[in-house]
């Protein structure tokens, strides 16, 4: 009987299931287990198929209380799609700012430049976007990131497929 | 097993996590409490399967309430009694039970079986 509880709490502990609750599943079979004994009923009346098999048992019943720690990798699956979402959509954002300025050429930069010659002042403006390199910059970063973006949504759409 | 052991087995399970609901709903039990009310009736079938794992779901659905308390002469046991969702299943699980056993009675009634000696 003890072993039987001692191989269902290893169980416990190799799924991750956390000591306090591990050590009151415990607690109870034992008990039940003990009062099943005193009254004439094995363990094998009490538990049936189970009893031969603790591991599983142990496992079951977790499982069903859902006291079994979900993966790390599940979860970070889960919430990968929001970052996803997300990365795509800056950007995006990013590309169409860059698009919108490029196309406008602003913000704009004035030079004056002014010359005196004979007496007379002449003044010459110049301007240009001031921020083109920069915004070609965002925009090539930008084109990077969708393709990248592209090619993450097109590789968990393969994922989901071959789990199907 | 069986093949007559394992039919109750397998028409047990579909009600067994009713039986549990209608023997707690009598008075709070623990888990070994719940299966002597059980043999008390002639379901001594549910040693073919654990009843702590329907236990544990019956709890993480939310249809049982637990405390822990201690017993007659013994440690301290967790109890169950059902909570209000679980009587509302408890409710609904016999109304449909009802009506399931009463559909193949009316296919099996007319069975003869004539057993030749």
């Amino acid at each position: 009987m003890t072993d039987f509880v001692d191989q269902c709490r290893s169980e416990w502990k190799r799924l991750g299931v956390s000591d306090q609750v591990a050590d009151e599943m415990a607690s109870d079979l034992a008990a039940d287990l003990r009062e099943a004994e005193a009254d004439g009923v094995s363990a094998e009346e009490f538990l049936g198929s189970s009893a031969f098999d603790p591991r599983s048992f142990a496992a079951s019943w977790a499982a069903e209380r859902g006291v079994v720690p979900e993966p790390a990798g599940k979860s970070n699956a889960r919430r990968r799609p929001r970052v996803l979402v997300a990365f795509t959509g800056l950007a995006a954002l990013v590309l169409v700012v860059a698009a919108a300025l490029l196309a406008t050429g602003e913000p704009k930069v004035s030079l004056v430049a002014t010359r005196a010659s004979g007496g007379s002042v002449q003044s010459s403006v110049v301007s240009a976007s001031a921020a083109t390199p920069i915004e070609w910059i965002l925009l090539s970063l930008a084109l990077v990131a969708l393709a990248f973006a592209a090619w993450l949504w097109s590789s968990r759409g393969r994922a989901r497929l071959s789990r199907v | 097993m069986a093949v007559g052991s394992q039919r109750r087995t397998e028409l047990l399970r579909g009600v067994l996590d009713l039986c549990l609901l209608a023997v707690m709903d009598e008075g709070p039990a623990y888990g070994y409490e719940m299966t002597k009310r059980l043999r008390d009736r002639g379901l001594t079938i549910v040693g073919e399967g654990s009843i702590y794992p329907l236990l544990g779901r019956l709890e993480r659905d939310g249809l049982v309430e637990t405390y822990r308390a201690a017993s007659e002469g013994g440690p301290p046991r967790k109890y169950y009694r059902p909570s209000s969702a679980g009587r509302i299943a408890l409710a609904l699980g016999v109304s449909e039970w009802r009506a399931s056993r009463d559909a193949v009675d009316a296919v099996l009634a007319p069975v003869r079986i004539e057993v030749a000696t």
